[in-house]
């Protein structure tokens, strides 16, 4: 993140602004700024969303590719994940700065989507052993105000939520080589059931207390915090403790307690807007220009 | 993510003969839960490598296998086997980098021989992150602030990985960088646990562990655990696999417990360490 200078008189400010559940912008401590949310902005990508969460901004675009499955698993489709942390978006970024952070992003999201029926990966197969679908989720971190692993999952899930799959017919076998045949209606697409997809949910600890949706401030007065996924069904499914201090093991289970429950409720939130969205059909985009 | 922008690799064309090997029907892919626990259990309530499912690897260290570093130890749990080499403190390389308080670096790396599939000798993004964790770990450990614009290097090689090396990597680091008389708060001890839906296996063994590849049910997981015994706090946790707060809780007692357990091995390890130096300092003495 950005280093953020604070004097000693504004990190004891923040702690006991903490103390009082009262921020200082006012929210409380499980309190989530304003989310700006549109999907569809890219063209040439099968699935895009942009998320901006205050001050922290995502651009994810999602295109879907036909390749060989893995060899270990020959009847799924996969997905991967890129992180491109760009140099606009805070100083640090600049050159090869942001890299680190970016593999971190990405790799929890990777085990946070590995584990439990998160995404149905067989419906991706095309041809058993031979083609499959396989999903390129790009995401592009433009600012950096902030919270970046929950800004990035929500922009995640909610561009594969409107990823939309061309449907591929297998024509008969010639010899041994099949064929693969393209609906020819460009709206014959399939789209995942994005149910489940987990939503990562950060918190960290100032003094007694920890916090939902950290500004940078307040991540600058945190030693340590958690980031937890948690999918539809306030099951956790992947936890890592990140920062250089460390957590008292009752503090711990409480904030993975209180994590369980947040992560229940926005992921509720998400996909009742992302359902409206749909269903108010086509409107003006507004894109970048807000 | 590309791992070496750099150099242009050609598309990977070998792979592991183990692909061709005959799957019978306890073929792991289409394993339940309850017929997974047949399998690592028997009835007697006994692991495959004989033992409770609350009692860990014996676990054997030794300090003073890197001549060349300042501090180094070497674990060995069941089969994991791992190094750990510290150097510093010393000067930070790039001049401009340099903060008031010291820095830690850390490396992480399995040699290409240590898992049955092979591994690059060049770090990979899992080994990447598994550094991070390490170096957030040590750094709620160490107290930077003895060392001022210096850096400490910590090395971590993993010669065979037969579960939890994340486990012992921070036990053995914590050892090294005590037998480098780095100024610490406390010693790390980690440990990991593998949750089965009505059982919690202490200290997984790789066919033990959780793979993201095998098996989604639910209550499927593991956990590694950074504790630090004396100060009773947590500083690394890494939990994957679906479970819910309450296991979790649960899975944290046994850890932590473990921990205790473990941390007067580490402290004896360390004890005749200290001898031995002051041996050895005292033949110097009386040769000159």
């Amino acid at each position: 993140m950005a280093e953020i200078l604070l004097s000693e008189a504004e990190k004891a400010f923040i702690h006991h602004g903490v103390q009082d559940d009262l921020r200082c912008d006012g929210r409380t401590r499980l309190g989530y700024r304003p989310i700006i949310l549109e999907t569809g902005l890219v063209s040439n990508a099968s699935g895009s969303s942009r998320l901006r969460l205050a001050n922290s901004d995502v651009l994810v675009g999602v295109k879907v590719e036909l390749a060989s499955p893995l060899s270990e698993k020959p009847l799924e489709g996969r997905l991967e994940f890129f992180v491109d942390c760009s140099a606009n978006a805070t100083p640090e970024f600049e050159g090869r700065g942001g890299e680190d952070l970016a593999n971190e992003i990405c790799r929890f999201l990777q085990m946070s989507y590995m584990s439990g029926d998160t995404i149905n990966l067989s419906e991706l197969s095309v041809l058993a052993g031979q083609q499959c679908w396989v999903l390129y989720v790009d995401i592009l971190i433009l600012e950096c105000g902030g919270n970046l692993y929950d800004t990035v999952s929500l922009a995640v899930k909610s561009a594969l939520y409107t990823t939309q799959i061309p449907s591929i017919k297998v024509a008969t076998m010639d010899g041994d080589q099949p064929e693969l045949e393209l609906s020819e209606d460009p709206y014959d697409t399939k789209r995942l059931n994005t149910q489940n997809v987990p939503c990562l949910v950060t918190l960290m600890k100032i003094g007694n207390h920890y916090l939902v949706d950290p500004t940078p401030e307040e991540e600058c007065c945190s030693s340590s915090g958690v980031v937890v996924a948690v999918s539809g069904s306030k099951k956790i499914t992947a936890v890592r403790k990140i920062g250089s201090g460390s957590l008292h093991p009752e503090s711990l289970v409480s904030m993975l307690k209180t994590a369980s429950e947040v992560g229940a409720v926005v992921n509720k939130i998400l996909m009742k807007k992302l359902l409206e969205e749909e269903t108010a059909g086509k409107t003006q985009k507004v894109g970048f220009m807000r | 993510m590309p791992v070496d922008s750099r150099r242009l690799q050609g598309p990977e064309s070998a792979f592991s003969y183990t692909l061709l090997e005959k799957k019978d029907a306890n073929a792991e892919e289409s394993i339940l839960s309850a017929d997974l626990q047949k399998m690592l259990i028997d009835s007697n309530h006994v692991r495959k490598d004989k033992r409770k499912p609350t009692d860990a690897r014996p676990l054997f260290l030794r300090t003073g296998i890197i001549s060349q570093a300042k501090g180094s130890a070497y674990i060995e749990q069941g089969n994991t086997k791992l190094v750990c080499g510290v150097y510093g403190p010393r000067e930070v390389q790039k001049k401009s980098d340099f903060r008031l308080n010291g820095q830690l670096f850390c490396e992480f790396k399995f040699a290409p021989f240590s898992c049955q599939k092979r591994r690059s000798h060049q770090q990979d993004n899992e080994e990447l992150v598994l550094s991070g964790l390490l170096r957030e770990a040590l750094e709620a450990a160490v107290c930077l602030h003895h060392f001022p614009k210096a850096q400490v290097e910590v090395n971590i090689m993993v010669i065979e990985n037969d579960g939890s090396p994340l486990a012992a990597a921070l036990t053995c680091a914590s050892l090294a960088l005590a037998s480098a008389s780095i100024p610490m708060y406390d010693l790390v001890i980690g440990a990991a646990v593998r949750q089965l839906p009505k059982l919690l296996l202490l200290d997984p063994t790789k066919d033990e562990e959780w793979q993201p590849k095998l098996n989604h049910d639910e209550n499927n997981s593991n956990l590694t655990v950074g504790f630090m015994p004396s100060m009773q706090q947590i500083c690394a946790y890494v939990h994957e696999g679906v479970s819910n707060p309450e296991e979790l809780e649960q899975m944290l007692k046994i850890v932590t417990e473990y921990c205790l357990k473990v941390q007067p091995v580490v402290q004896l390890c360390l004890k005749e360490t200290v001898e031995k130096m002051l041996a050895s300092e005292g033949e110097n003495n009386d040769a000159e």
